[in-house]
């Protein structure tokens, strides 16, 4: 938000009665102030979690999760915690990671990262706790899915294989023993 | 005017309130709030029965500061009781409450604590606490209690006699003693009074795993109480191999059963739709496919449907999701209970996004309501049959919103039809559809 955009919504509003130096002043400390919580809120939450590597997944992550990946294949895997059949998924994840750690992965819970403790503790059980993963950054679901895929309804697990070109071949449930071993196939072509 | 703060942090809320420095710094972002608000706020009054619902969106408070409200919580129902009072059930922070209304959601109470010992109450959309006020004022909760995050939970169940003021202690109504799943409940009070209390159930599942054999997704069992949940009648099977995470949808059938429709596993991989008739004594009958869309999928759709009665004979109305090979989308269907056959059936919204459908008939029209989403701003969309469900009007968007929200529901009384629904950027709200209704 830039300072421009605050003050003219302020001067937007004709119910107010205060001066442009007022409203320059609010701007300048709400600012410097609304950098503070941010330092805050991370020093707060490292007090009651060791480590763990989620990032939180906003509507603009997706595409850079693409960028860092472009030219090359990788396979996307969509879980949440509350989904029983997703487990089945993560394990035959986990088991591809230990045969080639270098099996390019990623995987978005959609759970709200106010849920981080319990995600990291079941991506633990597969052994999936070591690379960098993302966890839905807010409750507005509807946004974030939408920025994955328009056409994905919500429905756990889903995954995508996505080849170099980034063409993405997109399966509901528990991906299949035979999906991923073409997958991996085309890795080594 | 209120103090809007959705976007501060907590810590800095708190700081800047004991510094005193509350009016200098907080004027500023509540005036961004406000005109962001004012901006987003899309209300469709189209019908002309549906008015003043912009009465119902204006309270929005700050929810890191206060605690006695019913703006800040999550996965919200509603009932309206005898005398036209609103009674509304959430969850916050381990608790379920519970708030009434004498002006129809204008001004509610103070929240009252349903169960007073914190425990891990399932609030998401598929899992929400339902509220039922009897006709003598009694008020009956329940809820899923997760007991572990691996799919386990409880049913549980607590009631007042005092017109909420204090809740019995919460009890356990799944009777197996077993550490698996009982999730997803849903209750419904009949005529007769009897209540029913039907859920999704792991322990045909757990029984399998015991004995080395193999079983497709849960279960479907229900319970019944005849004196308003006093006690409970023996836990009755209804079906094996459902799906494992939808809600289920109720209506009445006859006097003293009940009607339910859920998502149930075919062929153990296509994930559509059952109907059956519960009674009192433990019998089911009438057991059915009730939608034919072939959804072939070994995942959790976490998309219930929803039924309502209609008025002509063995006839429901019932409203779901699917992405199966015949239908994908949000569909509608007039299904007979005694034929076994669905007539009518519609695509409401095949777009990307659309889910959650509610359904409910009020004075001749059948209203159906659902989530619709754009890439940018989620719409709650209407549409109105007059004759039963065979034609439908165009699609109104009642609602539109940038921010999170709750699924829509319909909630009924003798005089008007109500639409009751949360989200981060009105609270909550609950404004008329229909019918005649006075502050």
């Amino acid at each position: 938000m830039s300072m421009a955009t605050l003050l003219a919504d302020w001067q937007d509003n004709g119910n107010v009665s205060v001066s442009r130096i007022e409203n320059f002043i609010f701007g300048v400390s709400f600012l410097l102030l609304s950098q503070l919580p941010r330092q805050l809120a991370h020093a707060d939450s490292l007090e009651f979690l060791t480590v763990d590597n989620f990032e939180p997944l906003t509507a603009e992550s997706f595409a850079k999760i693409k960028a860092d990946y472009k030219g090359k294949p990788f396979l996307l895997s969509l879980w949440s915690i509350d989904c029983a059949p997703c487990r089945l998924e993560l394990e035959l994840l986990g088991e591809q990671k230990k045969k080639d750690a270098s099996f390019p992965l990623v995987l978005i819970s959609a759970d709200s990262l106010e849920q981080r403790e319990t995600a990291f503790y079941i991506l633990e059980e597969y052994s999936l706790d070591g690379l960098t993963s993302w966890m839905f950054a807010d409750n507005f679901s509807e946004r974030l899915r939408y920025s994955i895929d328009p056409n994905w309804y919500g429905e756990l697990p889903r995954s995508y294989l996505f080849d170099a070109s980034h063409a993405a071949f997109a399966h509901s449930g528990v991906l299949t023993q035979q999906q991923l071993a073409s997958f991996v196939e085309t890795l080594s072509q | 005017m209120r103090i809007f703060l959705m976007t501060f942090d907590r810590v800095l809320t708190k700081s800047v309130v004991k510094s005193g420095l509350k009016r200098l710094f907080l004027r500023p972002l509540f005036l961004k709030q406000a005109s962001l608000r004012r901006g987003a706020l899309v209300l469709t009054i189209a019908l002309n029965s549906m008015v003043s619902a912009s009465e119902s969106v204006d309270a929005r408070v700050d929810c890191d500061l206060s605690i006695d409200t019913v703006d800040c919580g999550s996965a919200y129902s509603a009932t309206m009781d005898r005398s036209g009072k609103l009674w509304v059930s959430y969850v916050r922070d381990q608790h379920v409450y519970v708030s009434q209304s004498d002006d129809k959601g204008k001004n509610f109470s103070s929240p009252v604590k349903v169960n007073n010992i914190a425990e891990d109450v399932e609030h998401n959309g598929e899992n929400r606490p339902k509220i039922i006020v009897t006709s003598e004022g009694e008020v009956l909760l329940s809820w899923t209690l997760k007991t572990s995050n691996r799919y386990t939970g409880e049913i549980r169940f607590a009631r007042s006699n005092n017109s909420g003021e204090t809740f019995s202690e919460p009890k356990t109504v799944n009777d197996d003693e077993l550490k698996v799943g009982h999730r997803f409940d849903s209750m419904f009070l009949t005529k007769s009074g009897h209540l029913y209390l039907t859920w999704i159930d792991k322990r045909e599942l757990h029984a399998s795993i015991q004995a080395g054999q193999n079983y497709a997704g849960a279960a479907i069992y229900y319970a019944v109480s005849d004196d308003y949940g006093r006690s409970f009648s023996p836990n009755y099977p209804v079906s094996s191999n459902s799906c494992e995470c939808c809600r289920i949808a109720m209506a009445p059938s006859g006097e003293d059963g009940v009607a339910i429709v859920w998502r149930q596993i075919y062929d153990e991989q296509i994930r559509d739709h059952a109907f059956a008739v519960l009674k009192p004594e433990g019998k089911v009958s009438l057991s059915a496919r009730a939608s034919f869309d072939d959804w072939y999928i070994n995942a959790c759709p976490h998309h219930g449907p929803a039924m309502e009665i209609a008025a002509t004979e063995d006839d429901y109305h019932m409203t779901w999701f699917s992405n199966g090979n015949l239908h994908q989308g949000i569909y509608y269907a007039r299904y007979n209970a005694f034929t076994g056959v669905s007539d009518a059936v519609m695509q409401v919204d095949g777009k990307p996004g659309a889910g959650h459908p509610d359904l409910k008939e009020f004075d001749g029209k059948l209203y159906l309501v659902w989530k619709g989403f754009d890439g940018k701003a989620t719409q709650l969309n209407l549409i109105v049959s007059t004759d039963n469900g065979q034609t439908w009007s165009s699609v109104q968007t009642l609602y539109s919103t940038e921010f999170a929200s709750d699924y829509p529901l319909l909630v009924r009384d003798k005089d008007a039809l109500f639409l009751s629904w949360h989200s981060n950027e009105y609270g909550y709200s609950f404004s008329r559809l229909a019918g005649q209704w006075e502050r």
